[in-house]
């Protein structure tokens, strides 16, 4: 039986176009987790996820079937957490891009030397150690290091995400992991020191 | 390629994210420097050990929930009103009406507390925000008759604004800005040493509302409704002081003063 064509056109629609939710309820628990790493507390990261999702919820007209959706809901979640207390506290206190890139030894250049114990440390390092040294990383490189990284994002989608040239992104994921290097290396050194 | 590969090159071969022709260049010096092979291995190992420590924070249970919950109750009614037509026949079952009426009101009522704490803090956010910039608002000026039609064209909608102001109170001039995605005015005042943000929007629904108080982080937040525009104001001031701005601005619109 064929359809009248407003019901056709309607039910083609219906079939091509995800709902919100399809798209949305995936991607919660990497959104709380980003979220909490932001924010460093549960009560804000969950605050923080609920706006965002509202947010997308009520902007998802607006979002072009087709395109990234990851990407798009990513961004509102982070642009929300700019604008929040804990955003504004966190990006008064960052350190300019132009700062960041003046900190000394900031290129691996000089880790070069050190490569067989590295890997292996890089190998024994458990989490407690990696975790304390993303805590150690300043907002803007965290935030590209866990959309590169845990996201598992290209570096076009992370532009997107974060709204910043990808050769922004890319001497930010240079810099997060020289610094990450850093910090196991020295973390290595003092369980060394204390250990003796 | 005889000079050792960039730290761009390195975190892009992790990464995967080098064109065919670069990961050849790359391979081939790989293949013949093992200090970049070693560096290069370090870059991934680090990389993974960062994906799983990364994955740190488990959602809280119902969350998830909560969100499906937010999204049903905001599908589209056509929708749902083939649902609703089905539905009809088990709403004569009268011993599960109520059930299903108590539930639905409870989830509406959720949902609604889920929205005002949202848009509370959203508002708290935009006002703390442009305290934070400390910019001039981008219409400055205490004259109604210059601050409404500066508004012309920017949005949906118009509003009164109000003529006589308690004694301390003035109006500092104006924003465009965006709530839910909507255009809104934020009107600026100061009331003493405080500064109160006043947000206007259109509205759906023309019934007249009670103005609502509520608290967060030390702001107090006054809603009201008149006619098709929402009245939002935030401020650290006292909450009569701010009821009261909310209350002129109201009347306003009305043409009660």
């Amino acid at each position: 039986m064929a359809l009248l064509s407003w019901k056709r056109d309607s039910h083609q629609v219906a079939s091509q176009t995800p709902a919100f939710e399809d798209l949305a309820l995936p991607l919660l628990p990497a959104l709380y987790n980003l979220a909490f790493w932001l924010t460093r507390s549960a009560a804000d990261a969950e605050d923080l996820v609920q706006e965002s999702f509202l947010k997308a919820l009520r902007g998802f007209a607006g979002f072009e079937a087709g395109t990234n959706f990851k990407a798009w809901i990513f961004r509102i979640l982070r642009n929300t957490y700019l604008t929040s207390r804990t955003g504004l506290e966190r990006t008064r206190t960052v350190a300019l891009e132009e700062e960041l890139d003046q900190r000394p030894g900031s290129y691996p250049e000089a880790a070069i030397d050190r490569q067989t114990p590295e890997i292996n440390l890089l190998r024994l390092a458990d989490r407690a150690m990696l975790h304390a040294a993303l805590e150690q990383l300043p907002p803007p490189l965290l935030e590209v290091i866990l959309l590169c990284d845990v996201e598992e994002m290209k570096y076009k989608e992370i532009a997107a995400v974060l709204e910043i040239p990808i050769g922004t992104v890319m001497s930010r994921i240079a810099r997060a992991r020289t610094s990450l290097r850093k910090t196991l290396q020295t973390q290595n050194t003092q369980s060394k020191e204390w250990g003796a | 390629m005889t000079a050792h590969l960039s730290p761009a090159n390195l975190n892009a071969l992790a990464d995967g994210e080098l064109s065919a022709d670069q990961l050849i260049l790359v391979n081939d010096h790989l293949a013949l420097c093992p200090a970049c092979t070693s560096n290069a291995l370090a870059q991934t190992l680090l990389k993974t050990q960062v994906a799983r420590a990364g994955q740190r924070y488990p959602m809280p249970q119902g969350l998830e929930e909560r969100m499906k919950r937010a999204a049903a109750s905001r599908r589209t009614p056509g929708r749902s009103a083939a649902a609703g037509l089905g539905a009809a026949a088990a709403i004569l079952l009268v011993i599960f009406s109520g059930i299903m009426l108590t539930l639905q009101m409870s989830r509406r009522a959720e949902v609604a507390a889920i929205e005002n704490r949202a848009q509370v803090s959203e508002v708290c956010d935009l006002h703390i925000a442009t305290l934070a910039a400390g910019l001039p608002p981008q219409v400055v000026s205490s004259d109604r008759h210059t601050v409404k039609p500066w508004f012309q064209g920017k949005l949906p909608f118009s509003f009164n604004l109000p003529d006589n102001l308690p004694n301390d109170t003035k109006l500092d001039g104006a924003n465009l800005t965006y709530l839910h995605n909507q255009p809104v005015a934020q009107l600026l005042y100061s009331i003493g040493q405080h500064r109160v943000s006043v947000f206007l929007s259109q509205r759906r629904n023309p019934e007249p509302t009670e103005q609502r108080q509520s608290e967060q982080s030390g702001f107090h937040v006054t809603k009201a409704g008149v006619g098709d525009l929402n009245i939002v104001a935030v401020s650290d001031v006292d909450p009569a002081r701010l009821a009261g701005i909310v209350r002129i601005i109201k009347d306003a619109q009305s043409g009660t003063r």
